[in-house]
């Protein structure tokens, strides 16, 4: 079963997505701040995980330098509820696979995972993929 | 202005009751001006001090002035033309040959026509004596120079026709003083109540309209015992004189050009009435002195009292303007913020339209999957609830800021204040990876203050803030603190970031308005801040950090 990650620092978003990639099979975890989820990959590495942008003290621009600067290549799609051509630009630089904006419809947010992941593990079918 | 809106106007009667044909028509204006013009002429009859042949006071040539000053010039005629018919009636039935009552209704007319004519030479429009230079207009042209043009020509015409046995100048002079007394009460009467908004009379509250009787009470006793009582000790009469004086003042100063006009007019009737009872302090000297000595007194009160209520009514209607405008203009800066915060507004209502999207969606996928439980349907169910609940909050807030309304004074407690300001700003906040950190004080004393207008204050702080460390700290170090506190017995607000702070030298320049230096922005906020403050009886005044950044500081008295 995949592991796919949350980053945001709003409660109830956190919690709705975690219950929706739960509810559509993948198995989920929720991070409150970039620091908490920095901390945890050192022990489960995830599939993918969906960052928000705009987060206070480490924004998910900041967790994606530092996923680079540790070499980490995992699948980050970026999520925000407040849309900006730069901010999107930057991202995709820095190393996001997709820029989404909130409120997210779930086809689009789970076809993005499961092509991102498929993207990762180069073009095969990902376990507990539906 | 055709004959229809200006009658409108002179009857002081609404447009809606207008459209409804509540508003008589121009024959029925006609009709008034007669029945006005013939019982003024009762009452300047009656007010005729036998055997003088002049009236004390004649108001019918007041009154036509006076509709005339309400009318635009091309209704002047037939409203002068309505006023024959009365004119004819009640002066043939005293036996005046018929030239001479044609020559009185002309010399008449011209008085309300000479008036009118310079007045609207320098106030076009309708006469509204709501400033002093009106007023002191309608005294130049209405009061003095009508009167006395047109005694020349009457007294010129009472010689021609031959009427009498009275001298040129004589007939001059009695006629002058009684119509200038007459300009002085029916005039200001009649132009006040006409353009009087009746709004005003339905707000006025019960404690104003006790008062006005109070008043009118008071001076209608007063003016008995002055005037209108046998004489007993005519050494007493000096101090008589005197005795309206306060009553004339409280009229003048609390009920404005009404009521001051009211007044006067009440001291007028009173005077004269008492006089030709042969009561009060003008009887034991001849006719024509009696007349004089009343009319020289009655002037000498009520010129002073007018321009008195004049000068009030104008000092308060441009204090009202002033508050008018600060309000617009608040509303307009806190409009013009919003919209510099309406990308952090559409952030802030976005996190609750997810959760309740991917909550619904989450529900739809256990129940499609059957692994739903009713207890997680209803966990989601309730999260649903609370981002709905969440989301018309912030609607609610932003509608409460978004609309203009008077300043309401309430006990607030400042850290529930701080609470909003932070909710409304989160948006921008997050948006601009600001840190927020909170320290508020304990058991703080509620400040009397109106919500609306100390939210904009802090959240223009709040703001000014956030953008001066966007635009110049690392987005890590972007803290912003926010303080809540008591000093020397003041409530204290203090707002500091982090950011790059400000040169000394604007350290008062940016309380100024239009005084900024973003790239966009008018200038405002800080300026309409300050005087929010200033009107809660508050300081405001902002410092740059010795480590960095700036503070704002706002102190409001406890309430």
């Amino acid at each position: 079963m995949s592991y796919v990650a949350v980053v945001d620092d709003e409660e109830q978003v956190r919690k709705a997505l975690t219950r929706l990639l739960l509810a559509s099979g993948l198995d989920a975890e929720s991070y409150a701040c970039g620091k908490d989820f920095l901390g945890a990959i050192a022990k489960r590495v995830p599939d993918c995980v969906l960052l928000d942008l705009h987060m206070p003290g480490m924004t998910g621009l900041d967790v994606l330098h530092e996923l680079r600067r540790s070499r980490r290549t995992l699948p980050a799609v970026v999520i925000t509820a407040h849309n900006e051509p730069e901010a999107r630009e930057e991202c995709l630089a820095a190393g996001a696979v997709a820029y989404l904006c909130k409120p997210l419809d779930d086809r689009v947010l789970l076809n993005t995972i499961s092509a991102s992941m498929r993207r990762a593990s180069g073009g095969h079918a990902i376990p507990g993929e539906r | 202005m055709d004959v229809h809106s200006a009658s409108q106007r002179f009857l002081g009667l609404t447009a809606r009751r207008w459209r409804t044909g509540a508003v008589p028509g121009p024959l029925a204006q006609m009709l008034l001006v007669a029945v006005g013009y013939y019982a003024a002429a009762r009452v300047g009859f009656a007010f005729t001090l036998q055997p003088n042949p002049i009236s004390t006071l004649w108001p019918p040539n007041a009154l036509l002035l006076a509709v005339l000053l309400l009318a635009p010039a091309r209704a002047w005629w037939w409203l002068l033309a309505a006023a024959l018919p009365a004119h004819l009636l009640i002066e043939l039935q005293s036996g005046v040959p018929t030239a001479m009552v044609l020559g009185w209704y002309a010399s008449n007319c011209s008085e309300a026509l000479i008036g009118a004519a310079l007045v609207r030479a320098f106030a076009p429009g309708p006469l509204r004596l709501d400033s002093l230079r009106k007023a002191g207009l309608f005294l130049l042209c209405a009061v003095l120079a009508a009167p006395l043009l047109s005694s020349f020509f009457d007294a010129a015409l009472v010689r021609l026709i031959g009427w009498g046995e009275s001298e040129y100048w004589d007939l001059v002079q009695r006629r002058f003083a009684s119509n200038v007394l007459a300009e002085l009460t029916v005039g200001p009467l009649i132009l006040t109540w006409a353009t009087f908004s009746s709004a005003r009379l339905r707000a006025a509250t019960p404690a104003r309209y006790a008062e006005a009787a109070l008043i009118f009470g008071g001076l209608f006793a007063v003016c008995l015992v002055a005037f209108d009582l046998p004489q007993i000790d005519a050494r007493a009469a000096p101090a008589l004189f005197y005795a309206p004086l306060p009553f004339l003042l409280w009229a003048a100063v609390r009920l404005g050009t009404p009521g001051a006009a009211s007044a006067i007019a009440l001291l007028t009737v009173a005077t004269i009435g008492g006089a030709v009872s042969g009561l009060g302090p003008f009887t034991d000297r001849t006719a024509e002195d009696t007349a004089r000595e009343m009319q020289l007194f009655l002037i000498a009160a009520s010129v002073p009292m007018l321009l008195l209520a004049v000068a009030l009514e104008e000092r308060s209607r441009a204090e009202r303007e002033a508050h008018e405008q600060r309000l617009q203009l608040t509303h307009l800066a806190r409009v013009a913020m919003l919209g510099e915060l309406s990308g952090g507004i559409a952030h802030e209502l976005n996190q609750p339209l997810t959760a309740i999207l991917s909550n619904a969606q989450a529900a739809q996928h256990f129940i499609a999957n059957k692994t739903g439980s009713p207890q997680v349907l209803s966990e989601i169910l309730q999260d649903i609830v609370l981002a709905d609940l969440r989301a018309g909050e912030i609607i609610r807030r932003l509608h409460t800021l978004f609309k203009r309304g008077e300043t309401q004074f309430r006990p607030l407690d400042m850290n529930t204040v701080v609470g909003e300001v932070l909710d409304i700003a989160r948006g921008d906040l997050a948006t601009r990876s600001v840190d927020v950190r909170r320290h508020l004080g304990e058991s703080i004393p509620a400040v009397s203050g109106d919500r609306v207008e100390l939210q904009q204050v802090l959240l223009n702080l709040v703001v000014n803030a956030s953008e001066a460390m966007s635009a110049g700290t690392a987005p890590g170090r972007r803290v912003l603190t926010v303080c809540t506190g008591t000093e020397a017995g003041m409530v204290k607000v203090s707002v500091i970031d982090s950011g790059p702070g400000f040169p000394a030298e604007q350290h008062e320049r940016m309380f100024e308005a239009f005084y900024t230096t973003k790239a966009q922005g008018l200038g405002l906020g800080l300026s309409i801040s300050r005087a929010i403050v200033r009107v809660h009886n508050g300081h405001l005044w902002g410092e740059a950090n010795p480590g960095g950044g700036a503070s704002f500081h706002v102190t409001l008295p406890a309430a």
